[in-house]
């Protein structure tokens, strides 16, 4: 690694992971309120860590279980990557790690934000947001971190020439392998997450809300505490994982490809590797400063209070700007204009999508209005309109994407379709640019969950009227930075997995290096060596065209995936909330003191049936995500596993969006209303809107977040499991 | 003199013994003494002193004691129709609103000073008939107009409070009803419209309220009364509900299903 840019990387992430250390002392030495709140604070904390247990305990059987698989596969059999077994069980644990440390800071800092909120708005927006910013500060500190460890490592161990073009291809894609383990931990944090808290929060308003009567955050109600679990469990520790696999895939996709686009130059691909290690590294240092900037007056409105977010995140990310032209200048990469070109475009295809998600889903806007006016007429209108509005949402985050991508493509290739792997290298790197400030952006994303809280336990505890209104004003700024985080997490997932595809290639064409396979025969007397072959000769070598009935049939496959997944999630959702339902049904039923306020009920039941419930429900999906690119690529070979991708990634973005934006823009609508409109609260209207947001929920919680992971997760496999692909497919 | 407190109860109308205290009572009333049931109920305490030869003390008396295993009785019923009707005004003590899942609020007689601000009213019976009826006449106006006994069509004794209108109760037609929570606006503008070209004091709305009561949209408070008596209890503000009686006023928003 001899290019001193690229020390940036290692040199950023421990300063991210100091500022995470700094911001959590701090927020420790914060007054923790009463000694009712600290009660209720403990039992959320105590709910989520054991749920983090058991998805841990049942986490180490499968990455045993997997990780043996991959031993087997690489060291018995020979048609695997060496590293991958190593790298796997590191990309897991650390994407685990920073859950870890996420959720022990959202669950310590809510109590503490409730306690602020007594006296002061600003000093409870400095708690909040600053221990949100642990997660997002730990997101990119260990994952730069190990990616910088990781090259440093393979580099000194892998054997070959540094100055032949082909031994950076091998270590970037060695080193990718480290996006599977994040994936795999992605997957049980997101799916798993996104269950359990759904589970917990309808099962909490069926009973609780809507059959006892008993407000929300009620302490009678015996699902409170999971449900108040939950939010940490799906906004936190499945959010920062599903951002970690973006982050660590963005980067690890965009360093392999650059690797390739420059084999020819060995000079100029070790800048293409440093490039994104350094742009992300410049992210963290603005990141920090942007939390430094979120700051807030005494008696705030919400239009300050989101100005001060703003503020924060819109200050970096116009730095990053200026600050990567600077480093790519500096180091003197090819095009250098034009990569920073596809930087921008990442970015502004992240704020793109995040404001037409606002717009989609906000009750300023028309699309969430007129939902709301749809309710005067019933359940059926509003459910009607919500889908409508929904699908319509997936307009401007597609073409932000297809308008993203191809700017990207043509910066980086310098206008020149006929340089492809540039062009791709563009891509992955726009996908770096929009997540370069992930430091700051997941900071206003988990900062949500504990504004939520702390609402929660202002309620429980008894707090006075002024301390509720500080922490709904946090908390329904929250739910804002909530709907724009997932839209943007949804944009990420897209750029990072087309740009994992295009990875793929890169993997195929080592995996066949390794196998023995150095010409590629192109037909009607055309050959090609594989290490020189470009991009349009492997999908000319694979028949990569639409006419491949196995590109068609895969593509199909690849849809019809999208949607299974996310019927699944959406029934796991309804079986897992019937369980806690019966649960709360039960525990009124044989405590009639809990109704009174008299007897405190068994919160750690409702916890364990969440817990157990979620887990068991996440079985199958996974299943079909993981074997869905292996079984395909048995089948019908690389062109069909590219056909399986494509159809996946387009078909699951899109449904991502649509099933995010109609759940938000229900949930918008249902508040539209209780703000004092089409009748308020009480009135048929709002009825009507309370069943669209029921419905809304399993939509934007748990489905919608979880195709993200279903696009990256199966592009990952596909790459990993390359060698497999080409030494027992059936075509 | 009797160990027991006796309650009016409005919703559903009956005339109930008990032992409890009032907010016990609410609570038991309202969820049960399993909390297996939930409804929202509103009932008055009653003078103890009050007798009346029309309900069967002595079944109370008998059987309003308390349980062999020291548990004090819950309820004895000591009639189940026509009650207010044959309960004096001046028995009747404090009111008390208890939500589904039981929590009681207790209010006091008022002073009551005739509403001249709006010119048209809103009204949401309890007793003996569940309507919704408009009306030009502020409260104690309408209350002896419905009891009226020389009018063909009255009711011996009512329980009602009166509802916002908000901008509606100056121009029906065109004045802002977002934030009222009434199903079929459009035909309450016309009822309030009518009385420009109408000759009558009140018309019906709604038949039956299914909504529960709009606690929302009460604006003075509630009202008992008939042709020569009138009893009004002040309901809280707006702002002494979201910060003295919060817990009460969070439980009475909960959106139900039926």
């Amino acid at each position: 690694m001899n290019e001193p840019v690229f020390w940036l990387a290692p040199l950023a992430s421990i300063f991210a992971l100091y500022f995470a250390w700094r911001f959590f002392r701090e927020m420790r030495t914060q007054d923790e309120g009463t000694e009712t709140m600290r009660e209720i604070g403990a039992h959320v904390r105590k709910g989520a860590m054991a749920y983090l247990r058991q998805q841990y305990k049942i986490m180490l059987v499968v990455f045993a279980l997997v990780a043996g698989l991959f031993s087997y596969l690489a060291y018995g059999l020979g048609v695997q990557n060496p590293w991958l077994p190593v790298t796997f069980i590191f990309g897991g644990f650390f994407s685990a790690l920073a859950g870890y440390f996420g959720m022990q800071t959202a669950t310590l800092a809510s109590t503490r934000t409730t306690a602020a909120a007594r006296t002061s708005l600003a000093g409870a927006l400095n708690v909040a947001f600053r221990s949100g910013a642990v997660m997002g500060l730990v997101v990119v500190g260990l994952g730069l971190g190990n990616l910088a460890f990781w090259f440093v490592l393979v580099d000194l161990f892998t054997a070959g020439d540094p100055g032949d073009g082909a031994y950076l291809v091998l270590v970037t894609t060695t080193v990718l392998t480290f996006g599977m383990g994040a994936s795999m931990q992605a997957l049980f944090a997101r799916v798993g997450g996104g269950i359990y808290t759904k589970a917990a929060d309808v099962g909490a308003d069926l009973v609780g809300k809507v059959e006892a009567g008993i407000p929300e955050d009620d302490p009678r109600n015996p699902a409170v505490i999971a449900d108040n679990v939950g939010d940490n469990v799906g906004d936190v520790a499945g959010m920062g994982a599903d951002l970690f696999e973006s982050y660590c895939g963005s980067i690890l996709a965009a360093s392999a490809l650059g690797a390739a686009a420059f084999a020819a130059e060995p000079a100029m691909q070790m800048k293409a590797i440093a490039a994104p290690m350094a742009i992300a590294g410049l992210g963290i240092l603005l990141s920090v400063l942007g939390v430094f900037l979120v700051k807030t007056r005494e008696g705030a409105g919400q239009k300050e209070l989101l100005g001060a977010l703003s503020k924060g995140i819109n200050t970096s990310a116009a730095l990053i700007v200026v600050a990567s032209a600077a480093v790519l200048w500096l180091l003197g990469i090819e095009n250098v204009w034009g990569v920073w070109g596809a930087v921008v475009s990442g970015l502004v295809t992240g704020l793109v999508i995040g404001r037409s998600t606002e717009y989609s889903t906000s009750p300023s806007f028309k699309p969430t209005r007129s939902i709301a006016a749809a309710a005067e007429s019933g359940a059926a209108t509003t459910i009607i309109a919500g889908i409508g509005v929904g699908m319509l949402s997936t307009v401007i985050p597609v073409l932000a994407v297809a308008t993203g991508t191809t700017l990207a493509y043509l910066f980086a290739s310098g206008f020149d379709p006929t340089q492809m792997t540039q062009g791709l290298y563009g891509i992955a790197i726009a996908a770096v640019g929009m997540l370069s400030t992930l430091g700051i952006t997941l900071a206003s994303d988990a900062y949500g969950p504990i504004a939520d809280n702390a609402g929660g336990n202002a309620e429980m505890s008894g707090l006075g009227p002024e301390v509720r209104e500080r922490t709904d004003a946090l908390d329904s700024l929250g739910n804002t930075t909530a709907a724009t985080g997932k839209g943007f997490a949804i944009g990420s997932a897209a750029l990072t997995a087309l740009a994992l595809i295009a990875s793929y290639i890169e993997v195929i064409r080592i995996e066949m290096i390794k196998a023995g396979t150095t010409m590629l025969d192109l037909g009607h007397g055309f050959s090609v060596a594989t290490a020189d072959a470009s991009l349009l000769d492997f999908m000319a070598y694979y028949e990569v065209t639409l006419l491949n009935p196995a590109v068609l049939v895969a593509l199909f496959l690849g849809a019809m995936v999208a949607f299974t997944f996310s019927g699944l999630t959406v029934q796991a959702v309804g079986r897992a909330a019937q369980l806690m339902v019966e649960e709360v049904r039960r525990q009124f039923r044989e405590n009639p003191g809990i109704l009174k306020g008299t007897s405190e009920p068994d919160y750690e039941r409702c916890v364990a049936i969440s817990t157990v419930g979620a887990q068991r429900e996440m079985a199958i999906p996974s299943l079909i995500a993981i074997a869905a690119p292996i079984v395909v690529g048995l089948l019908f070979g690389v062109a069909g596993v590219i056909g399986l991708l494509a159809g996946g990634l387009a078909t699951g973005f899109v449904l991502a969006v649509f099933l995010s934006n109609a759940g938000g823009a229900w949930d918008n609508a249902k508040k539209h209303i209780e703000a004092g409109n089409h009748g308020g609260k009480g009135s048929p209207a709002h009825r009507a809107s309370v069943i669209g947001d029921t419905i809304g929920d399993p939509f934007k919680d748990t489905s919608g977040p979880s195709l993200n992971i279903l696009i990256k997760l199966m592009s990952i496999v596909a790459i990993v499991m390359a060698g497999v692909t080409l030494s027992y497919t059936l075509i | 003199m009797s160990d027991y407190h006796l309650y009016l109860s409005l919703i559903p109308e009956a005339l109930i013994a008990s032992q409890l205290e009032p907010k016990e009572f609410g609570s038991y009333y309202a969820v049960g003494r399993s909390g297996r049931v939930f409804g929202e109920a509103i009932f008055f305490e009653l003078d103890p002193a009050f007798r009346s030869d029309d309900f069967a003390f002595d079944l109370a008396d008998e059987r309003c004691v308390t349980q062999p295993d020291g548990a004090p009785k819950s309820s004895v019923y000591l009639g189940i129709y026509n009650v207010l009707a044959r309960i004096p005004i001046s028995a009747l003590g404090k009111l008390y609103l208890v939500t589904d899942d039981g929590r009681t609020l207790e209010l006091d007689r008022g002073d009551y000073t005739p509403d001249r601000e709006h010119p048209l009213h809103l009204y949401q019976e309890f007793c003996p008939k569940r309507p919704i009826v408009a009306s030009r006449l502020e409260p104690q106006a309408f209350c002896r107009s419905i009891t009226d006994p020389k009018r063909p069509v009255n009711l011996p004794r009512i329980a009602f409070s009166d509802l916002m209108l908000g901008e509606l109760a100056f121009d029906p037609m065109n004045g802002k009803a977002d934030d009222l929570p009434y199903p079929y606006i459009g035909h309450l503008r016309d009822v309030l419209s009518d009385f420009t070209a109408n000759t009558k004091d009140s018309k019906l709305v709604l038949k039956h309220v299914r909504e529960g009561v709009l606690y929302r949209t009460v604006q003075s408070g509630f009202f008992v009364g008939d042709h020569d008596h009138f009893a009004y209890y002040p309901f809280p503000t707006r702002e002494e509900l979201q910060s003295t009686y919060y817990d009460w006023w969070r439980s009475a928003q909960i959106a139900h299903f039926d």
